[in-house]
């Protein structure tokens, strides 16, 4: 579970972020609010990029707080620029690993649906594709939690529909606390277990 | 595994781009002795300076100083004005082999001063291709102030007009379709659209055009005509070389450098003016009418003005070279330029993707300007005021010079391509510790992975950019080795020089005409083997 106790960070010159919320494993916690809204500092707070002025991050009981991005047990699916395209499908999905394993890079590749797309460059592909390449790396390397910063805001209706789709059955299966930082509705109405509201530099539960 | 703790405190930022406690430690060392050797030759310099005796010296430092401000200042005015007109008439012409054309101008940057000097003799000078035309000599003004301007618009204009042409062609879509549907007229497009986009470039531009000019070595040389033209440079070399007087030549070089300084500080030259060469072009809204007409004008002369010497000297190199090829002293001269010229371009490579590497994982804006610095430092050091400096040192040492030449010569080019090859690798380098800081950061790639993985395919075109330049600027390069060479120690350059001042005059063109061949497949092949070298990984 990924637990927000009272985190607050603020910019120089502007008021504190105060951050409390939960999200449970096997669910999606979708984060909604306006641009400018605090959606950022939130992921960058998760995922180490930000450390709190006060506060505790825990993830699954223990706390994450004082911990580097690269040591956090978290993977991040950003909007664009999620995959290097001068690589191949399958050595972005090995980027993470410390031991790449072909089989298993290929099992991964054809649990999101790309069987055989491994040698393709990532240049080459669609953007549903490219999400479902980042999200076979995040199969492989086997974190908690899941943060998507707007994964689907660059695809087309039909392959959002089907990645949405995707993302909840993974997040289901292999029960990541995964967080959602969206300002469609229609992704929240679609996929999102529990809601948290971004207001007044805090977050509101919705349902 | 024990977890590493955060080093930031709270309520701060982290940063974005990875921890590279090694690069950053490498880089500042290298850094840091690239910074400790130029202070030894100036410090050098300095010391000899105070040892010397003044004697009555016949240099008339303020005519120097008036003549070479003079021809700077005349060749950059006109290589920007050719630059921008060519610019301007490349932009908006296609035609099959405009990619040659293009990469043709681009050479500049890398063709010996000495080659283009070589190829005006032939092609305007009294025996030249006009006066075979006219039918008798042609008294051109080839030697004196007018030649040594006409070679350097010739390299410089050209350099100038690549450049400029890469903003020409960088400007948004959107803004020519805007002007078009407004239908603008030629001139209000180009002062509207077109001069806004160059108009950033120009005084970095201008200033590397005053520098080079300023230092140039080989053209005043070979076109200057004697001591009523001369560079500070060719100054310092005939007080060392020819009239033995160190106590000039230091002045002249002190002179130099802080002449050089103050021009880049002036400038804000530091900003390093992209070197990359290969931008995809787009066809768009075109001129048509009378405007056309001009655009192909100014492109036929500018190609023939830039070719044409470039072609006398090849053609003029078939009669000598078989004499040539026959000495044993051009083969001794063609290994030792290859081998300087592989070894220089190899070391400035690995200084610059060091301290390129170490600049971009830096995130203070301080350290990054305290890494660069000492490697743009090396742009105010002209070549021949570098050698003397090296000279001097290697002399307080008490090493023979001759023993030390072969691994000063290799130091000192490498160092001198340093600036281009900063210019080259850096904006890559920050461009990828930037954009995907954040992804190499949470994936938690190693710094080698991050290297081999990420930046090296991406940067490898660069990397061999920046070995093509370097091995040009070496072979190329009389500065360094007109105070170093000997009888037993020469390279092409110098050897064509000597043929030259002794009448082989064939001999000079077919030496000419091999290291305009290597120049040109060097500069073609080096940066498409990188890139395909890093395709090959799997």
């Amino acid at each position: 579970m990924l637990a927000l106790e009272a985190v607050t960070f603020a910019y120089a010159a502007s008021a504190a972020y105060r951050f409390t919320a939960e999200a449970e494993p096997g669910e999606i916690t979708a984060i909604r609010g306006q641009s400018g809204a605090g959606k950022s500092t939130l992921l960058d707070l998760i995922a180490g990029f930000l450390v709190p002025a006060s506060g505790t991050i825990r993830i699954d009981g223990a706390d994450v707080t004082p911990l580097p991005p690269e040591q956090r047990p978290v993977s991040i699916l950003f909007q664009s620029e999620t995959l290097f395209e001068h690589l191949s499908a399958s050595r972005n999905v090995a980027l993470g690993l410390a031991r790449p394993d072909a089989a298993r890079i290929a099992a991964a590749l054809a649990e999101v649906g790309l069987d055989g797309i491994g040698p393709q460059r990532a240049a080459t592909l669609s953007g549903g594709q490219k999400q479902r390449v980042a999200l076979a790396r995040t199969l492989l390397r086997q974190k908690p939690v899941l943060l998507l910063d707007e994964p689907f805001s660059a695809l087309d209706d039909e392959t959002r529909e089907t990645t949405r789709a995707l993302v909840k059955s993974l997040t289901l299966k292999h029960k990541w606390a995964t967080l959602l930082v969206t300002h469609h509705a229609d992704d929240i109405a679609a996929i999102a277990d529990r809601v948290y509201r971004l207001e007044n530099r805090g977050l509101v539960r919705e349902r | 595994m024990k977890p590493l703790r955060q080093s930031a405190s709270r309520g701060t930022a982290l940063r974005a781009i990875p921890h590279r406690p090694l690069r950053l430690l490498g880089g500042a060392a290298l850094a840091l002795l690239i910074a400790v050797l130029i202070a030894t030759l100036f410090w050098s310099i300095l010391r000899a300076a105070a040892v010397q005796p003044e004697g009555p010296s016949r240099l008339d430092i303020g005519y120097l100083v008036y003549i070479t401000t003079l021809q700077a200042t005349l060749s950059t005015v006109l290589s920007l004005i050719v630059g921008i007109v060519l610019a301007w008439a490349l932009n908006r012409l296609r035609f099959p082999g405009r990619s040659l054309v293009i990469g043709l101008f681009a050479s500049a940057i890398v063709t010996p001063g000495l080659i283009v000097a070589f190829g005006l003799l032939a092609v305007w000078g009294r025996s030249g291709w006009l006066s075979g035309l006219a039918g008798h000599p042609l008294d051109l003004p080839i030697f004196g102030l007018g030649g040594v301007v006409a070679a350097h618009l010739i390299l410089d204009g050209a350099f100038a007009a690549r450049i400029l042409l890469a903003r020409l062609d960088a400007i948004p879509e959107a803004r020519l379709k805007t002007g078009q549907s407004l239908a603008m007229r030629p001139w209000a497009r180009f002062s509207i659209i077109d001069w806004p986009a160059m108009r950033g470039t120009l005084p970095g531009l201008a200033a590397l055009i005053f520098l080079l000019a300023f230092t140039s070595f080989p053209i005043v040389l070979l076109l200057g005509g004697g001591p009523s033209v001369q560079t500070l440079e060719v100054a310092i070399y005939s007080a060392v070389r020819l009239d033995f007087d160190l106590a000039a030549a230091v002045h002249l070089a002190l002179l130099q450098i802080a002449i050089c300084t103050l021009i880049i500080l002036m400038s804000s030259a530091l900003a390093p003016i992209s070197s990359s060469l290969d931008r995809p072009v787009e066809p768009r809204w075109r001129d048509a009418g009378a405007t056309r007409l001009w655009q192909w004008l100014i492109l036929i002369l500018s190609v023939l003005g830039f070719a044409s010497p470039l072609f006398a000297v090849l053609v003029g190199g078939l009669s000598g070279l078989a004499s040539v090829l026959a000495q044993p002293a051009f083969w001794n001269a063609v290994a030792t330029s290859l081998w300087i010229g592989a070894a220089s371009a190899v070391l400035a490579l690995v200084l610059a993707l060091v301290v390129a590497g170490a600049r971009a994982a830096a995130s203070s804006r301080l350290a990054r300007i305290a890494l660069s610095a000492p490697a743009f430092a090396y742009l105010a050091v002209p070549a021949v005021a570098l050698s003397l400096g090296a000279f001097l040192f290697v002399r307080d040492l008490g090493l023979a010079p001759d023993a030390a030449a072969p691994l000063v010569v290799v130091i000192a080019n490498a160092l001198l391509s340093l600036p281009f090859a900063m210019a080259t690798l850096s904006p890559p380098l920050d461009a990828i510790a930037r954009s995907r800081g954040k992804l190499i950061r949470s994936l938690g790639l190693s710094g080698t992975r991050q290297f081999l993985d990420i930046e090296w395919p991406l940067i490898a075109r660069d990397a061999g950019l920046v070995l093509a330049l370097s091995f040009c600027f070496s072979l190329g390069d009389l500065g360094v080795i007109a105070l170093f060479g000997t009888e037993h120690f020469a390279t092409l350059p110098l050897q064509m020089v000597r043929a030259f001042g002794a009448y082989r005059t064939n001999d000079a063109a077919a030496i000419a005409a091999l290291m305009l061949v290597l120049t040109i497949a060097a500069f073609v092949a080096l940066p498409a083997l990188f890139e395909r070298l890093s395709r090959a990984r799997p």
